[in-house]
C-alpha cells in the first residue's frame, strides 16, 4: 500500500499532465484532421489537373481494387474517372505506392481514356534523398512517362530521355528511387488495366 | 612557414631539401603534360592553367590576409595546386567556373585547415569535387583536341559524329559494362589514350606526357616509386580479373590505366606529401587503396571515373594508416 | 542567467539579446545542428522551422515555468520530453492542415523538434529554474536567434544554388546555380563559414 501511494505521490504530475497533453493532441487533431484530409484530396486533384488538363471533375469508377504488390501482399486503390466540363471521359487516375529508397512512395498515376498512354505520374508523398532520390519529382524524370505505352516499362542506365517509349532513363544516382517508380507503375498499371477489361470500364482492345 | 623548419637530429641531410624546391621539381614534372594539352587543347588549355595558377594564388595570398599570417605564396604549393586542379577539369569549363573552383580548394580544402601541411584532404581534388557537385553537366562536357578532325573519328557505336564534343574512352567503357558488349572499341583508342588525342580532362589525356614527367621526378627523387607502383598495381590487378572474367564487356586493364586520371592521380596527386602516409608500408596501403577505390567506382560504380573520390577517401583514412603504421625512429624501437 | 542589465527591464531586455546574439543557440551554443543543416536549402522551410520552433520553445518554456515547483528531480527529463512533445505534435498537425507544401518540404524534420536540444536545453536551464515572464522572453530571444540563423544560411545556400529567394528568380541571367549548395556539404560548408565569420566578429582565437 504504501508503494502505491508512494508511486501516486511521485508521479501524480506526469499522470495529470500526461492527460491534459493528450486532450489537447486530441482536441487538435478532431479540428483540423479534416482540413489534412481535404489537403490531400486537393493534392491528388491538382496532380490530375496537371496530367490532364481537359479534367473538370472525376468520380468513382471502381472501388477497392486490390492489386497484388508483391511478397503476397494485396493493397487497395480506388479509380477514378476524369471528366471534362462537357462530361467526356478523358483519362483515369489512381493512386498507388510502393517501396522506395527510404520510405513508402505514394504515387498519382493517370492514364488516357483509353487506357493506351500514361499521361504521367505525380508523387503525393515520398521520403527520398534530397538531391539525387527527390529528383522523381523533377519534370526530366516525370516527362518520360507522358505518353509512354501501358505496357511493361523497362529502367535504362542510358538513353534518349526524350524519346516517348516503354524506355525509361534512370536518375543518374538515384538507380533505387528510378527503380521503384517504374516498379510502383508496372505492377499496379498491368493489373488495374487487365481488372478495368474485366469490369468493361474499356475495351480489351489490341 | 615549413622551410623555416629544417633543424633536425643527425643523420643530417646534406641535400637541401626545401618545400619550394620540392614544389618546383614537381612543376617541372607536370611540364610535359601542360605542353601536351596545349598542343591538344590549344587555347582552352593555357587559358585553364593560367585562371586556375593565378586564381589558386591570389586565394592563398587573401587568406594569409585575412588571417593576419605571414605569405607563403612562395612556397609554389598554390601554384602546384592551380596545375593539377587545371588538369583535371574538362578543356572546355568556363573560366568563371575554373575560378570558382580554385577558391574553393584553396580556401576550403587548404586555408581553413591552417594552411599547407595541415591540410587532410588534397586540395585540388576538394576543389574538383565541388565542381563536380555543382556543375555537374560543364564537368562532363568533353572536347574532342584540336588535332583531331572531328568528322573523321568517332568511337561512338551509334556512329552519331558530334563536331565539338565526344564522350571519354571510360565514358564509353561504362556503356558497354551495361550494354555487355563492345568494349573492343575501347581497347583500339589505347594508342591514343596513351599519346593523349582523345577526349578527356586536360592533363590526364597524355599517358605519355605524364609517364616523361615522372621519372624527371623519380629520377630527382622528389617523390618515391611507392605510392604509383602501389596505385598502378593494384588497379591493373583489379582491371585484369574483371578482364578475364568477361572480356566481352569489360575493357583491357592497359585501356584502364592509360584512360581517364589513373596516372595523374598515381603521379602527380596520391603522391601529394601532405596526405599520403608517411611510412613505406602505409604508402603501399594507401596505394593499393587507391587504385582499388578507382577501380571499384569504375567498374561497379555509377560514375564512369573516380579517381577523386578515391584519393579523397583515402586521404580520410591517412591518419588511420599512420597510426598502424607508426615511423621507426632511428636507432629501433624504443624500449619499454 | 546574464544579469548585467539594470532593474527588471533591463533584465528582460538583456534576455531577449542574449538569444538574439550573445548566446545564439547555432552560433554560439551549437545546438540544434540537425535542423541547421537539414533544413536550410530554401528560405521557406527554414523560416517554417524557426517559426514552429519559437512556438513550440515558447509554449513548453511556459508549461515548465509554470510548473516548475512541482517537478520531482529525477522525473523532470520525463515531464519536458512529454511536454515538448505535446507541443511539437500540434505543431506538425497544425502545417499538416494550413501549410500542406511546407509539411510535405520538412518532411520528418517537424517531428524532429522533439529531440532539439535548444528545446530541452532552455526548458532546464531557463524555465525550470525562472518566473514566467523571464522564461517567456528567454525563449522568444532563443526562438528568434535560432529563426534568423537559419534563415540566413538558408538565404546564403538558396542563392547560391537556386538563383533564387523565396522560390522568387534574383539573379541575374548568366548565373550558373551552384547545384552542390543545395546538398549537405553547402550546409557544412556555409555553416562553418559563418561560425568562423562571428567568431572574428567577437574577436574569440581560433
Amino acid at each position: 500500500m504504501d508503494k502505491v501511494k508512494y508511486f501516486f505521490q511521485q508521479s501524480w504530475l506526469l499522470i495529470v499532465a500526461s492527460f491534459c497533453f493528450g486532450l489537447l493532441i486530441a482536441v487538435a487533431n478532431a479540428g483540423w484532421q479534416g482540413r489534412i484530409l481535404q489537403n490531400e484530396e486537393d493534392k491528388f486533384n491538382n496532380l490530375v489537373v496537371e496530367m490532364i488538363p481537359d479534367a473538370n471533375t472525376s468520380e468513382v469508377a471502381l472501388e477497392n481494387v486490390e492489386v497484388e504488390s508483391g511478397k503476397g501482399k494485396t493493397r487497395a486503390t480506388s479509380i477514378r474517372k476524369a471528366l471534362s466540363a462537357d462530361g467526356q471521359c478523358v483519362g483515369w487516375a489512381f493512386t498507388c505506392e510502393g517501396s522506395g529508397f527510404a520510405d513508402k512512395i505514394k504515387l498519382v498515376l493517370t492514364v488516357d481514356a483509353g487506357f493506351e498512354k500514361l499521361k504521367g505520374y505525380g508523387v503525393l508523398s515520398s521520403n527520398e534523398t534530397p538531391g539525387f532520390g527527390d529528383k522523381i519529382k523533377d519534370q526530366f524524370y516525370r516527362n518520360q512517362f507522358v505518353d509512354a505505352p501501358t505496357t511493361e516499362l523497362v529502367l535504362m542506365k542510358l538513353g534518349a530521355p526524350d524519346v516517348k517509349d516503354a524506355e525509361i532513363v534512370a536518375i543518374s544516382g538515384a538507380t533505387v528511387s528510378s527503380e521503384a517508380v517504374v516498379t510502383i507503375v508496372n505492377t499496379f498499371l498491368g493489373q488495374i488495366k487487365s481488372h478495368m477489361q474485366e469490369k468493361g470500364q474499356i475495351g480489351d482492345g489490341n | 612557414m615549413l622551410k623555416n623548419i629544417t633543424v633536425s637530429s643527425a643523420p643530417h641531410v646534406s641535400k637541401p631539401l626545401s618545400t619550394r624546391g620540392v614544389m618546383l621539381d614537381v612543376i617541372i614534372g607536370l611540364a610535359p603534360a601542360m605542353l601536351a594539352a596545349s598542343y591538344y587543347f590549344r587555347i582552352h588549355a593555357i587559358v585553364l592553367i593560367a585562371t586556375c595558377v593565378v586564381s589558386c594564388a591570389g586565394t592563398e595570398w587573401l587568406c594569409n590576409l585575412i588571417r593576419k599570417k605571414s605569405n607563403s605564396l612562395d612556397d609554389l604549393s598554390a601554384v602546384v595546386t592551380g596545375i593539377i586542379l587545371a588538369f583535371s577539369l574538362p578543356p572546355a569549363l568556363p573560366v568563371w567556373a575554373a575560378i570558382i573552383g580554385s577558391v574553393f580548394c584553396i580556401a576550403i580544402g587548404k586555408m581553413v585547415f591552417g594552411g599547407l601541411g595541415a591540410n587532410i584532404f588534397n586540395p585540388a581534388m576538394v576543389g574538383r569535387t565541388f565542381l563536380t557537385a555543382s556543375f555537374g553537366m560543364l564537368m562532363t562536357t568533353w572536347m574532342v583536341p584540336a588535332t583531331i578532325d572531328a568528322e573523321v573519328r568517332t568511337i561512338a557505336a551509334d556512329n552519331t559524329v558530334d563536331a565539338r564534343t565526344q564522350a571519354t574512352p571510360l565514358a564509353y567503357s561504362k556503356q558497354a559494362l551495361k550494354a555487355r558488349t563492345g568494349a573492343e572499341a575501347v581497347n583500339e583508342q589505347l594508342g591514343a589514350a596513351f599519346t593523349g588525342e582523345i577526349g578527356g580532362c586536360l592533363g590526364e589525356t597524355s599517358a605519355l606526357a605524364l609517364i616523361a614527367g615522372v621519372v624527371y621526378l623519380l629520377i630527382r627523387r622528389t617523390i618515391n616509386f611507392h605510392i604509383p607502383l602501389a596505385v598502378l598495381l593494384s588497379a591493373f590487378a583489379f582491371g585484369s580479373v574483371t578482364y578475364l572474367i568477361d572480356s566481352e564487356s569489360s575493357i583491357s586493364p592497359l585501356t584502364h590505366l592509360c584512360s581517364g586520371g589513373l596516372l595523374m592521380c598515381a603521379f602527380f596527386i596520391a603522391t601529394d606529401p601532405v596526405t599520403a602516409p608517411l611510412t613505406r608500408r602505409g604508402m603501399w596501403v594507401f596505394g593499393i587503396g587507391v587504385g582499388a577505390i578507382t577501380m571499384l567506382i569504375r567498374i561497379v560504380g555509377e560514375y564512369p571515373e573516380g579517381v577523386m573520390y578515391s584519393v579523397l577517401l583515402m586521404n580520410a583514412v591517412t591518419p588511420l594508416i599512420d597510426r598502424f603504421y607508426k615511423r621507426i625512429p632511428a636507432g629501433g624501437k624504443a624500449s619499454g | 542567467m546574464a544579469t548585467d542589465g539594470e532593474g527588471t527591464a533591463g533584465l528582460y531586455k538583456d534576455t531577449l539579446l542574449a538569444g538574439l546574439w550573445r548566446e545564439n543557440p547555432v552560433f554560439r551554443l551549437l545546438l540544434g545542428m540537425c535542423p541547421t543543416l537539414a533544413v536550410t536549402a530554401a528560405v521557406k522551410p527554414a523560416l517554417t522551422m524557426g517559426c514552429c520552433v519559437i512556438f513550440v520553445l515558447v509554449c513548453s518554456n511556459i508549461v515548465v515555468s509554470l510548473m516548475r515547483n512541482l517537478l520531482r528531480p529525477h522525473l523532470r527529463i520525463l515531464m519536458f520530453t512529454l511536454t515538448i512533445a505535446t507541443f511539437v505534435t500540434i505543431a506538425d498537425l497544425f502545417l499538416k492542415a494550413f501549410q500542406p507544401e511546407m509539411s510535405a518540404a520538412l518532411g520528418p524534420y517537424v517531428p524532429l523538434i522533439i529531440v532539439n536540444c535548444i528545446i530541452i536545453c532552455r526548458a532546464e536551464a531557463c524555465a525550470s529554474k525562472n518566473a514566467l515572464a523571464i522564461s517567456i522572453i528567454d525563449a522568444v530571444g532563443m526562438g528568434a536567434g535560432f529563426t534568423l540563423t537559419l534563415c540566413a544560411l538558408a538565404g546564403v545556400r538558396e542563392l547560391l544554388a537556386t538563383g533564387k529567394l523565396f522560390g522568387a528568380s534574383v539573379m541575374p541571367d548568366w548565373f550558373v546555380p551552384w547545384a552542390a549548395m543545395g546538398m549537405p556539404v553547402g550546409a557544412f560548408v556555409t555553416l562553418g563559414l559563418m561560425l568562423g565569420l562571428v567568431n572574428t566578429i567577437t574577436g574569440k582565437k581560433d
